[in-house]
């Protein structure tokens, strides 16, 4: 309990700090945070009530400290440039790209786990060679590069999959969403499926000479079994921390990917705003993604003290 | 034990190794770590396999048992179980042997459970593979076998994990694992080395008794001689892959001829040192297994080595008792006491007992 | 936050060999692998092509217009061939010669954000990983939330508001005109660096400060300083070039999605992420303006991972530290 809480208080401090850089940052230098905040044809009483309803002309702290109020009253404010609510927007934007990073995570690890697990168990065979050439290319290929071959290839040449992959959501037409969120997810998934297969590659050759492994072995167990229930579990546990310090470059790939493909989520609309001065709504996604972030880290670390009964027992004694 | 087990002849030879040989392909060459060795075993029998540290005690144990990965590995030679080959088997055939017929424990209990599985599950795994039995059986029958090995408390610790016992009930937890389909056969690869003095000789007594209680064969790998001594019938001891002398338990301790069993004898660690400190007795190290040295590989190390044994390879040949063999050019002449060489190997497991006795 | 895992303390023992045994050899140190080669030839012949650019004479200027058979070739008239290898872009200019020109631009950036990168995370890393206490929270918790940003976005961030306060407004700091387009950059992405090299600089310093030399070091009363400098930095070069190779061809990946994002250096001087940009979205028309600097592009992070991963394993070193 000590653990969580010490952890918590640290999830805390950083997501302090960086969410009062982004503001300090987005507004240093800015002398009429309000004008910009409502576009040029603004009229002075707008300008007036921003100012006041953000404190724009406080310091930083001030400022800040309201921030942090309006969002844990939820009240997000409104964004003159896009015109709308930022609540609404959010629940424009926000789906597109979760559902980008989700699915990208799991045909990640749908990838990596079989093709790792095979690899490790003929250890240097031709199938793990292979894949590990194919890793290596793909740990390599640059996240645009990667973009653009599949559109040159399936969008543009065969015709698959639209280049312009407008968000459908899977609740509205799931065949019509698959389609436009099928190469978006590809160019995100295959670079770290690559470092997925290649860490827990590793982590289950080390794993597979461990005396457990040994005695699964010499009880008579299935091959199968052996591989799957008793060398998976244990390897699987650096994987999830893996998984989570990718997050934060996924997020940002997601950016280029949404700006790639035309997806309009959080990447988008963060360039727009950045683009426009928005500070709010730029606040407001930064705040949003590293809370995603640092958020699914600490869940993480966390989870793992339920799921592995090994640093169950260390932290209750630590 | 209320469980019934197959009938099985009572007698009789059930593990026979002819010239077994496993290397280690590396890229400095072949690591020799076990290089012809032949050995013979009843059944109900105890045989124990002494060593230092790298004499390839495990790694016979587990070209036997036909564990070690295939991959890098080369093996050459007979092993037959119950007059049937097995060193050609593939994997498949070969879990019919593992846990059901054969079984192995380690020597390092922290490491050698499955640290994310409850004991519960660990025990009844071989229990559903070989036996086929349920969930609810299994789960009783495993109950049963930690009640046997002496752990109290059995149906609690069923839902526990490893690391919430101590090195002597994980112990006891490997042996009612490798216990669970009454195995004829099973391997004990430095059982007690990484457990207290005390624990050691609870471990041994246990082992002992299911032995007796099952008619089990056993072989008990250790470098301890003094581990072996009240609790083995024969004795093999290694040096650098090879069998330097074999002899019936208390033939070996009464006459010993092998200058490294003498050396062995003298570094048996006192009482008040942890026994699982390395052998570091005998001054030296095992020779380079790529490399052997020519003749004896003992020689660099022998304090009675003279040039024959640096250029000729001395055979294994029989000592004064017929089952009492050993491979030198000169051989010590007395055993490790002072006392008149016993000659009838049955008179001979008082002077066993006393060894152990020591410890 | 565990975003500092120490994933050095891993060491893979082979199976069941007793430490007292001779070590085993080694993966054969003398054998370099073909894709080291073929990986650093393709480095050396593009630096070579790029620094002698201008005088070359099968590479035009990037603003040279192609004529073909004396007419513009603006719009992407002209595709790979002899008369521009990889075709002209939508300007009328040849592809191949702005991939040369921008593998200038490319390189350069990359180069030096490595560099700072690495001087920078290598000094955070030595002191938090070495002094451990205060020392280590600190710059722990600075690289927690470096990392906690997704680094494109903190990349963006900062390269729009730094050029945002360049403009003569009053009020904007005016030191910051000092610095080309490049140079930001070029700082921007060494940021991006610092908190992943100092996490590993960190993890190895801690598996270093433990091992018997420094002990011993430490044991006859040798200064800090000095086992820094003379104990654990000489240990930490191998790692570390193996690392800066593999930064470096993180950091040129990154360079070529912030020009994409059309965050890049000056206008007028072409990078192969803003060439992509400029020209993906005729993507159905003329292919070659987007493939070709999309393909050196990835063959140079390619050939710089190919050398950064031999290194490693030339060393030996565990993948486990990246
Ligand atoms: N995977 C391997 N590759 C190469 N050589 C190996 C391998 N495993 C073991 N060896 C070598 O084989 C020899 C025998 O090892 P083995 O583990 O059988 O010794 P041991 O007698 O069991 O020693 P200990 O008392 O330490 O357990 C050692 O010299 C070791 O270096
Ligand atoms: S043969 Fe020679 S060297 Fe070898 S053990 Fe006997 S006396 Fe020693
Ligand atoms: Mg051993």
């Amino acid at each position: 309990m000590r653990y969580a809480a010490q952890k918590t208080a640290q999830f805390l401090i950083v997501f302090v700090i960086v969410t009062f850089g982004v503001l300090v940052a987005m507004r240093l230098g800015v002398n009429d945070p309000a004008r910009r905040m409502l576009g040029g044809t603004a009229t002075q009483a707008n300008i007036d009530a921003v100012t006041a309803k953000y404190h724009l002309n406080s310091d930083y702290f001030t400022q800040y400290f309201y921030w942090v109020k309006n969002m844990l009253t939820l009240d997000l404010g409104r964004s003159e440039i896009f015109s709308t609510d930022v609540r609404t927007l959010l629940r424009q934007k926000v789906p597109t790209t979760l559902l980008l990073t989700i699915y990208a995570v799991v045909l990640a690890l749908l990838i990596a786990l079989p093709v790792a697990v095979l690899s490790a168990y003929r250890r240097d065979g031709l199938f793990d060679k292979s894949a590990g050439f194919f890793s290596f290319a793909f740990v390599s290929i640059p996240g645009v590069v990667l973009g653009i071959l599949l559109l040159l290839v399936f969008s543009i040449h065969f015709h698959w999959f639209p280049a312009n992959s407008n968000k459908i959501y899977p609740w509205d037409n799931p065949l019509q969403s698959a389609k436009n969120f099928f190469l978006p997810t590809l160019t995100l998934a295959l670079p770290i499926s690559a470092i997925f297969t290649r860490l827990l590659r590793g982590d289950m050759i080390m794993t597979l000479q461990s005396d457990f492994i040994t005695l699964a072995r010499a009880k008579g167990v299935s091959p199968q079994r052996v591989l799957w229930r008793h060398a998976l579990r244990s390897s699987v546990f650096s994987l999830l921390t893996s998984v989570g310090l990718q997050l934060s470059g996924l997020l940002g790939g997601a950016v280029l990917v949404e700006s790639l493909f035309g997806l309009n989520g959080l990447g988008q609309m963060l360039l727009e705003s950045l683009l426009r001065g928005d500070l709010l709504v730029i606040q407001t996604a930064t705040a949003i993604l590293v809370v995603g972030v640092v958020f699914t880290n600490l869940a993480i670390d966390l989870l793992y003290a339920v799921v592995d009964p090994r640093i169950r027992l260390a932290r209750a004694l630590g | 034990m209320s469980r019934n087990y197959p009938t099985r002849p009572e007698t009789g030879v059930l593990l026979d190794v002819e010239d077994l040989a496993t290397g280690f392909k590396t890229g400095r060459g072949l690591v020799r770590a076990v290089d012809g060795v032949s050995l013979k075993l009843d059944r109900g029998k105890a045989l124990g396999i002494v060593g230092e540290s790298g004499s390839g005690k495990t790694i016979l144990s587990r070209s036997i048992m036909g564990l070690l990965p295939r991959r890098g590995v080369v093996r050459a030679g007979e092993v037959r179980f119950e007059g049937a080959r097995i060193d050609q088997l593939t994997i498949k055939q070969m879990r019919q042997y593992w846990g059901k017929e054969m079984a192995m424990i380690f020597q390092d209990p922290m490491t050698s459970l499955n640290p994310l599985m409850k004991i519960g599950a660990q025990i009844t795994e071989p229990l559903k593979t070989h036996l086929g039995m349920g969930r609810e059986t299994a789960s009783d029958t495993a109950e049963k076998l930690l009640v046997d090995v002496g752990i109290p408390e059995a149906h609690r610790r069923l839902n526990q994990y490893p690391h919430e016992l101590s090195g002597g009930m994980r112990q006891r937890v490997m042996i009612a694992i490798a216990m669970a389909c009454g195995p004829t056969m099973l391997f004990a690869d430095e059982p007690t080395t990484a457990l207290d003095v005390t624990v050691q000789a609870q471990i041994l007594d246990l082992l002992e008794e299911q032995r007796r209680d099952r008619n089990m064969s056993l072989i008990l790998v250790t470098h301890d001689l003094g581990v072996v001594a009240g609790h083995t019938d024969e004795i093999v001891v290694m040096y650098a892959g090879k069998i330097v002398e074999k002899a019936p338990t208390g033939v070996l301790f009464s006459q010993m001829r092998h200058p490294y069993t003498e050396a062995l004898l003298a570094s048996i660690p006192k009482i008040e040192q942890p026994s699982h400190t390395r052998l570091h007795a005998i001054a030296g190290r095992p020779p380079d297994l790529v490399n052997p040295p020519t003749g004896c590989r003992f020689a660099p190390r022998c304090q009675y080595a003279q040039d024959r044994c640096r250029q000729q390879e001395p055979p294994l040949t029989a000592g004064d008792h017929p089952e009492h063999a050993y491979a030198c050019w000169f051989p010590v002449v007395t055993g490790g006491f002072d006392r008149p060489a016993a000659t009838d190997a049955t008179t001979d497991s008082n002077v066993a007992v006393t060894i152990g006795g020591l410890r | 936050m565990t975003l500092i895992t120490d994933t050095t303390s891993m060491t893979p023992t082979p199976l069941d060999v007793p430490p007292a045994a001779e070590p085993l050899p080694k993966r054969s140190r003398s054998k370099i692998h073909v894709g080291f080669w073929i990986a650093l030839a393709w480095v050396a012949a593009l630096l070579l092509m790029a620094i002698f650019a201008d005088q070359l004479s099968f590479i035009r200027l990037p603003t040279a217009a192609v004529k073909n058979h004396g007419r513009s070739t603006a719009g992407y008239k002209l595709g790979p061939g002899w008369n521009a290898w990889f075709g002209v872009d939508s300007t009328g200019r040849d592809v191949f010669s702005k991939v040369i020109y921008g593998a200038r631009t490319t390189l350069k950036v990359g180069l030096w954000s490595t560099v700072i990168g690495l001087l920078v995370g290598t000094f955070m890393g030595l002191i938090a990983g070495y002094f451990k206490g205060t020392y280590d929270r600190v710059i722990s918790i600075v690289v927690d939330i470096m990392l906690a940003v997704p680094p494109l976005v903190l990349a963006i961030i900062i390269v729009y508001r730094v050029g945002d306060l360049q403009q003569d407004r009053p009020g904007n700091p005016g030191i910051l005109k000092w610095f080309t387009r490049t140079e930001q950059i070029t700082v921007v992405l060494s940021l991006l660096a610092i908190a992943p090299l100092a996490r590993i600089v960190r993890a190895l310093t801690m598996s270093l400060a433990q091992r018997d030399f420094v002990l011993a070091a430490r044991s006859v009363g040798a200064k800090n300083f000095r086992i820094i400098t003379r104990e654990i930095l000489p240990n930490l070069i191998p790692a570390m070039m193996s690392v800066a190779f593999t930064g470096l061809a993180l950091l040129i990946s990154a360079e070529a999605a912030l020009a994409f994002l059309g965050f890049s250096v000056e206008t007028g001087t072409p990078t192969w992420g803003k060439m992509i940009n400029a020209s993906y979205r005729d993507m159905d028309k003329a292919w070659w303006a987007t493939l070709f600097p999309s393909l050196v592009l990835f063959l140079t992070v390619l050939a710089f991972n190919v050398i950064g991963d031999r290194i490693a394993r030339h060393y030996d070193i565990r993948e486990a530290a990246l």
